[in-house]
């Protein structure tokens, strides 16, 4: 069993986290900044008329974030999919 | 790959805690739950500076829980502290888990929060086992694994000449 990573590992496991972290982090430091509301939900008064809304509408940043987790999960597949490499063995030796 | 043959799967699920993924998967863990945090007090900040009077008020409902005794005395007695405390520390613990500061201490202050969140907030209408209770144990999986040495400045800071000297930071650290 590998547990090493590579360069496409590497590459594909840090395009998931980027996705979950601009969907999370990036996008929400940029809601604050933008000002009032500071969530993800628009702001109402107490008659329940919305006020102000988001700069970035909600669904775009929970869009980002499971796509980060699908392209992990896709990831975690491909490494079951693998053959074994032996040490001292490359990966395109254990394909052959 | 040699098969054990009494137990097939004995080596295929295998986790190594010195593997890269868990380290990828405590930095991001780190980072999120930094911002839950970071996010909760800066917002407080903005919208009510260090005078955050909900919280004496919060803590004081806590009466009938099983943290009543404490929290309302720091609801009542301890006041002056909560109106800033909770925006500030909220803010602090926050950015310390985002960078990957002083994250054993931040961790174990988020713990302190989340403790109080769990039994002040839930009515447990679906049990005690509920999203409060979920942070709660995040912050302590924050500690158990020291996560500020993936992808944190812990990691650096752990190395310089003074924390070797005082290795027992490292409890705070990590």
């Amino acid at each position: 069993m590998r547990h090493t990573f590579d360069g496409v590992d590497k590459l594909v496991i840090g395009l998931g986290g980027a996705l979950v972290l601009v969907g999370i982090v990036v996008l929400g430091i940029v809601e604050v900044l933008d000002g009032p509301p500071y969530g993800a939900a628009p702001l109402t008064n107490d008659a329940g008329d919305v006020v102000a809304t988001t700069l970035v509408d909600p669904n775009v940043r929970t869009a980002l974030v499971v796509l980060g987790i699908v392209v992990l999960l896709l990831w975690g597949v491909y490494r079951m999919a693998q053959p074994t490499v032996e040490p001292g063995e490359t990966r395109e030796e254990a394909w052959a | 790959m040699a098969t054990h043959t009494a137990n097939p799967f004995s080596e295929g699920f295998t986790l190594e805690l010195s593997g890269p993924l868990v380290g990828y998967w405590l930095g991001l863990l780190r980072v999120v739950t930094g911002w839950w945090f970071f996010h909760a007090g800066v917002t407080k900040l903005i919208e009510d500076g260090l005078n955050y009077a909900y919280g004496p008020v919060f803590l004081k409902g806590m009466a009938g829980t099983s943290l009543g005794p404490v929290a309302t005395f720091l609801g009542t007695d301890l006041a002056w502290l909560v109106k800033p405390g909770v925006p500030l520390f909220e803010t602090l613990i926050g950015l310390g888990l985002l960078l990957g500061v002083l994250t054993r201490l931040a961790a174990v202050g988020g713990a302190f929060f989340m403790t109080l969140f769990w039994v002040g907030n839930a009515d447990f209408a679906h049990g005690v086992v509920n999203s409060d209770l979920m942070g709660l144990l995040l912050f302590g999986t924050m500690i158990v694994f020291a996560a500020g040495r993936y992808f944190g400045l812990d990691a650096y800071i752990e190395a310089t000449d003074f924390v070797k000297q005082r290795p027992r930071l490292r409890y705070v650290l990590g």
